[in-house]
C-alpha cells in the first residue's frame, strides 16, 4: 500500500510540475507590450538570469566539494562505499532539484512582470491573472519537484537517511539563494533610495537612477528565488525529519506506514493547492488581497478535509490528524498575526508612524519594541502546536515527537498555494516598476499599485508562515538528530549542569545573531560601494539626471551580484562547519545543546527582524499616504530612517535565519552517526 | 536659436537663455557640473520686454551659442530688485519645476479664487521669504502688504502662494495635520490661535522660510502683484495633476 502511495506521490508531483510548465507556457504567450516596456523588462531579465547563473556556478563548486566529503566520510564510517556514493548523489540531486525549481520560478517571474504590466492596460483582472499564474509556476514547481525528488530517492533506496542527503542538498542551495538574494536585494534597494530619492530627488523606479534595474532584479532574486528556495528547504526538511522519526517508531509494525505518511500529506497538499489555485479570482470588489487570502483559506480547508478522509479511511492513528490540523491552523494564525504587526492600518504601525514626529530614535525604539512584542503570539502558536501535537499523538499511542514533526508537515503541505501568493508579490512589484520606467499610463500604474499592495500583505503573511514552519521543522529535525544518536547508542541528556551542554547552548545562541550581523554588514558594505558608483555616475554625467543620457545599469547589477556572492562565504562556513566543529570537538551532547540554543535565538531573531522591518516599512507608507504630515514632514524623515534600518532586517537577515537553523540541524542529523563515532569529549 | 527671457522667483533673477522653457527648467533645477540644483519657479516673459532698470539688450547680445554649437543656457541680467521692475503684462507662462527637473506650465486666470472661510497660510516667495498666517484672503493680503499697507511695512511688488491648512484653518488647536508637512507644527498652531485671540490680521510664523515648499501644499495658486494689479496663476486640482500631469506630480511628491 505504501508503495502505491509513493507512486501516487510521484504522479502528483509530476502533475504539479506539468501544470507549472503549462502555466509557464501560458504566461509566455501573453502580450509583452511596447518596445519601451520590453527594453526595461529585458534589462531586469538579463540581470536576474546573470545573477542566477553566478549563484549556480558557486553552488556547483560548493556542491562538488561537499559531495566528495559526504561520499568519503559516509563511505568510510559505514564501511560501504556505495552508501557514501548514494548519499552524495542524493545531496547533489537535492541541490539540483531545488535549483531547477528556483530557475523556473525566476525565469517566469522576469517574463511575467512586463506581461502583467501590459495586461493592466486591459484592467485589473487580466493583470492579476498573469501575475498570479506566474507566481503559481514557482509554487507548483517547488512542491512538485520536491515530492518527485523525495519519492524517487526513497523508492530507489528505501532509506530515509539517504533522503536526508537530498534535503541537505536542497538546504545548501537555499542558504546560498536566501542569504545571497537578501544581500543583493537590499544592497540595490538602499543604494537606489539613498542616492536616487534622498540625495538627487528622483522618484522610485525612475529610469534615470543607475541602480533602478539592480533594485528590480533584487526583488526577483530575493523574493522569488530566495523565498522559494527557503520554503523548498523547510518543505523537504520537515518531511524528511518525520520520515526519520517514522522509521524509529517504537512499534516496528507501523514504521513503514508512518515513514511514508509525510509524503502522503505532501501529495494531498499538492492536490489541495491545485484546486485552490483555480479558485483564486478577484471579485467584483476588485480586491486582489482578498482573493489571495481566500485562496489560502480554501486550500487549507480542502487539505484538512482530505486529511480527515485519509486518516479515517486509511486507518491511521487519530493523533496524526490532530497534529496535522494543529500545524495547519498554527501556520494560518501565525501568518495572519504577522499581518497584524505589519499591516498599514493596524495599531502598531499607526502608533510607530504617530511617534515618528519626535524623531528617528523614537521611531526605531517603538518599531523595535513592537517587533519584540510580535514574537509573543507567534511563539505561543509554535508552543501550542508543539504541545497539542505532542500530547495528542502520544495519547493516541504514537510517539509524541512524531506528532510534532507531522504538525510541521501539515503546515507546509499547502506550500504550493503559499509560495504562489508570495511569488506573485515581486512580479507585480516589478510590473509597477516597468510601468513607471516605460512611461505607461496613469491608469496602468494605479492598477499596478492595487496589485502591489496585495503582494506586500502576501509577503508579510508568508514570512510569518515560513518562520513558524521552520521552527516546527527544526524541532522535528532536532528529534531526528536525537534519534540518530540513539541509533548509534548515545542517549542525549541535555543537563544544564553539564558544562559542555552550557557551552553548547551559549555557542548555539550566539550563532544566529552573528549570522545576522555578517549578512547585514555585507549589505552595508556592498551598498556603500554601490552608492559611490551611483553618485559617481550622476557626477560624471549630468545628462543622466537631465534625461538626455542613459545610466550604466550593468555596472550596478554586476556590483550587487559580485558583492552578494562574495559575502556568502562567511555565513555559509558558519552554517555548515560550525556544527561539525562543535560535534567533533565537544561531542554529541554539546552539539544537541548547540542546536537548541541556535533554534531558540534563531526563531526569536527571525520573528523580531521580519516583523520590525515590515512595521517600519509600513509606518513610512502610512505617513506617505497623507498622515502625520505626509511626505517631507519631520515624521516622514524619521520613518525613512526606520525603513532603511528595517530593510536588511526584514529582507536579508530575518528570513535567512530559517535556512541557517535548518541547515545546521540537517548537517547535525546527517553527520550524527560519524560524530557519534568520532568526538574528542 | 531664439533667446528667451525668464523671470526666476527662486532666487529672484532676470535671465536670458537659448533653452526653451522645459529644457531651461531641467537645467535650472538639475544643474550642471556646477552643482547648483533644486526646486525652481520661473515665468517666461514676453520676448519684447524691456525696462530701463535692466540692460536686457546686452544680456541678449551675450546670449550666443557655445563654440561647439550648443545653446547658451543662461545669462544673468539682474539678480536684485527684479520683480518690482517687471511689468505684470510681460508675464506669460509660469513654470513650477521639481527638484529633478520636471516642469508644470501654469497660465494666469482673470478670476481670483473663491473666498474660503477660516484662516490662511501664505508663503512669500519674492522679494522676501517669510511664512505668514492671516485672517485675510489672498486679495486682501496683497492689498495689505502692497497696495494699502496699514503698517510701516510694505513691498513694491510681491509673489506669494497660499498654502493649505486643511483642518487647521477651522480648528487650529485640534485639527488633524494630515498631509501637511510643516515643521514645528506646534508653533504654527499657536500662531493660528493667536489670530483668533488677538486683534491682528497677520502673524509671522517664520521670518525666513525656504521657498522650496512641497507643491502639493499649494491651496489655490500663485499670486503676483505690484502697485498696479494682482495676477493669479491657479493650480490645477490634485486629481487633475495626477491624471494629466502624472510624471510631474510624482516628482513633486517626493
Amino acid at each position: 500500500m505504501e508503495t502505491i502511495w509513493l507512486v501516487v506521490g510521484l504522479i502528483s508531483g509530476l502533475m504539479s510540475v506539468g501544470v507549472a510548465i503549462w502555466l509557464y507556457v501560458w504566461v509566455n504567450r501573453q502580450d509583452e507590450g511596447s518596445e519601451e516596456a520590453r527594453k526595461v523588462a529585458a534589462w531586469i531579465r538579463q540581470g536576474a538570469i546573470s545573477y542566477l547563473k553566478k549563484l549556480y556556478v558557486a553552488l556547483i563548486m560548493i556542491a562538488v566539494v561537499l559531495a566528495l566529503i559526504i561520499a568519503i566520510v559516509f563511505g568510510i564510517s559505514k564501511g560501504d562505499s556505495v552508501y557514501g556514493l548514494k548519499m552524495a548523489a542524493a545531496f547533489v540531486t537535492g541541490a539540483v532539484f531545488s535549483a531547477i525549481a528556483g530557475y523556473m520560478g525566476m525565469t517566469v517571474a522576469v517574463s511575467a512582470n512586463v506581461r502583467s504590466a501590459t495586461a493592466a492596460e486591459r484592467g485589473l483582472n487580466p493583470a492579476f491573472d498573469v501575475a498570479f499564474r506566474a507566481g503559481s509556476v514557482m509554487g507548483l514547481a517547488m512542491v512538485g519537484i520536491a515530492v518527485v525528488g523525495m519519492s524517487i530517492v526513497y523508492l530507489l533506496t528505501r532509506e530515509p537517511e539517504i533522503v536526508l542527503g537530498f534535503s541537505f542538498g536542497a538546504s545548501t542551495l537555499a542558504l546560498l539563494a536566501k542569504a545571497g538574494g537578501g544581500i543583493y536585494t537590499k544592497t540595490a534597494d538602499i543604494a537606489a533610495d539613498l542616492v536616487g530619492k534622498i540625495e538627487v530627488g528622483i522618484p522610485e523606479d525612475d529610469p534615470r537612477n543607475p541602480a533602478v534595474i539592480a533594485d528590480n532584479v533584487g526583488d526577483n532574486v530575493g523574493d522569488v528565488a530566495g523565498m522559494g528556495a527557503d520554503i523548498f528547504d523547510s518543505y523537504v526538511a520537515s518531511a524528511v525529519a518525520v520520515m526519520l522519526l517514522g522509521v524509529s517508531l517504537s512499534n516496528e509494525a507501523l514504521q513503514i506506514k508512518y515513514t511514508v505518511f509525510p509524503l502522503i500529506l505532501c501529495t494531498l497538499g499538492i492536490f489541495a493547492s491545485l484546486i485552490g489555485l483555480q479558485l483564486v479570482r478577484v471579485g467584483e470588489d476588485g480586491k486582489p488581497g482578498r482573493a489571495l487570502n481566500s485562496g489560502t483559506i480554501i486550500t487549507c480547508a480542502l487539505f484538512a478535509v482530505m486529511v480527515v478522509v485519509l486518516v479515517l479511511l486509511g486507518d491511521y492513528n487519530l493523533g496524526v490528524l490532530w497534529a496535522t490540523l494543529a500545524g495547519l491552523v498554527t501556520g494560518v494564525v501565525v501568518g495572519f498575526t504577522s499581518d497584524y504587526f505589519t499591516g498599514d492600518d493596524r495599531p502598531p504601525v499607526v502608533e510607530t508612524a504617530r511617534v515618528s514626529s519626535s524623531g528617528a530614535a523614537i521611531t526605531i525604539i517603538t518599531g523595535f519594541s513592537y517587533g519584540l512584542v510580535s514574537i509573543v503570539p507567534s511563539v505561543i502558536g509554535i508552543v501550542a502546536a508543539t504541545l497539542i501535537s505532542y500530547y495528542l499523538t502520544d495519547a493516541s499511542g504514537l510517539d509524541g515527537v512524531y506528532g510534532v514533526g507531522i504538525s510541521a508537515v501539515g503546515m507546509l503541505a499547502v506550500s504550493g498555494m503559499i509560495v504562489s501568493s508570495d511569488a506573485y508579490g515581486p512580479i507585480v512589484d516589478n510590473a509597477r516598476g516597468i510601468a513607471e520606467m516605460a512611461g505607461m499610463s496613469q491608469e496602468v500604474i494605479d492598477i499596478a499599485d492595487v496589485l502591489d499592495a496585495a503582494g506586500n500583505t502576501a509577503k508579510a503573511i508568508t514570512k510569518g508562515f515560513a518562520i513558524s514552519a521552520a521552527a516546527l521543522t527544526v524541532l522535528a529535525l532536532f528529534a531526528a538528530f536525537a534519534g540518530e544518536m540513539r541509533a548509534e547508542g548515545i542517549n542525549l541528556r541535555l543537563s544544564l549542569l553539564d558544562p559542555l551542554v552550557i557551552a553548547g547552548v551559549f555557542l548555539g545562541a550566539m550563532t544566529p545573531p552573528l549570522f545576522s550581523a555578517m549578512t547585514m554588514l555585507s549589505v552595508t558594505r556592498n551598498a556603500f560601494d554601490m552608492i559611490e558608483e551611483v553618485r559617481g555616475q550622476f557626477a560624471r554625467n549630468p545628462g543622466i539626471l537631465a534625461g538626455t543620457s542613459e545610466p550604466d545599469y550593468e555596472t550596478c547589477v554586476a556590483l550587487a551580484a559580485q558583492g552578494a556572492l562574495a559575502s556568502l562565504i562567511g555565513p555559509a562556513f558558519l552554517a555548515v562547519v560550525l556544527p561539525l566543529v562543535i560535534g567533533f570537538v565537544m561531542g554529541p551532547e554539546a552539539l544537541g545543546a548547540f542546536l537548541g540554543g541556535a533554534i531558540f535565538t534563531g526563531i526569536i531573531f527571525a520573528l523580531l527582524m521580519a516583523n520590525a522591518g515590515g512595521l517600519w516599512d509600513n509606518a513610512k507608507k502610512y505617513i506617505e499616504s497623507g498622515m502625520f504630515g505626509g511626505k517631507g514632514s519631520d515624521a516622514h524623515k524619521a520613518s525613512v530612517v526606520g525603513d532603511t534600518v528595517g530593510d536588511p532586517f526584514k529582507d536579508t537577515a530575518g528570513p535567512s535565519l530559517n535556512t541557517l537553523i535548518t541547515v545546521m540541524s540537517l548537517v547535525s542529523s546527517l553527520f550524527a552517526p560519524v560524530i557519534a563515532a568520532f568526538h574528542l569529549f | 536659436m531664439d533667446v528667451h527671457l525668464y523671470l526666476s522667483m527662486m532666487p529672484e533673477a532676470l535671465i536670458a537663455s537659448m533653452l526653451p522653457p522645459e529644457e531651461f527648467g531641467v537645467y535650472y533645477a538639475v544643474g550642471s557640473a556646477k552643482k547648483s540644483r533644486g526646486q525652481a519657479m520661473f515665468f517666461e516673459l514676453n520676448p519684447g520686454f524691456r525696462h530701463e532698470y535692466f540692460d536686457v539688450e546686452e544680456g541678449i547680445r551675450r546670449c550666443v551659442p557655445h563654440e561647439d554649437g550648443s545653446p547658451k543656457r543662461s545669462i544673468y541680467i539682474s539678480v536684485y530688485r527684479v520683480l518690482e521692475h517687471v511689468s505684470l503684462e510681460a508675464l506669460q507662462t509660469l513654470y513650477l519645476v521639481t527638484q529633478d527637473g520636471r516642469s508644470l506650465a501654469l497660465q494666469s486666470s482673470s478670476e481670483m479664487p473663491q473666498e474660503t472661510s477660516g484662516l490662511h497660510l501664505y508663503q512669500e516667495i519674492a522679494p522676501v521669504h517669510p511664512l505668514v498666517v492671516s485672517t485675510l484672503g489672498p486679495r486682501q493680503f496683497y492689498e495689505l502688504i502692497v497696495k494699502n499697507p496699514t503698517s510701516l511695512l510694505s513691498l513694491p511688488a510681491v509673489c506669494f502662494v497660499e498654502l493649505r491648512l486643511d483642518q487647521l484653518a477651522q480648528d487650529p488647536e485640534r485639527g488633524a495635520v494630515g498631509d501637511l508637512p510643516y515643521s514645528n507644527i506646534t508653533h504654527l498652531r499657536q500662531c493660528l490661535v493667536d489670530l483668533r485671540t488677538k486683534i491682528v490680521h497677520t502673524k509671522m510664523v517664520n521670518r525666513v522660510e525656504p521657498a522650496s515648499f512641497p507643491y502639493r501644499t499649494i491651496k489655490s495658486g500663485i499670486f503676483v502683484g505690484n502697485q498696479k494689479r494682482l495676477t493669479y496663476f491657479p493650480m490645477p486640482s490634485q486629481n487633475e495633476l495626477r491624471t494629466h500631469h502624472y510624471r510631474w506630480w510624482r516628482s513633486a511628491n517626493m
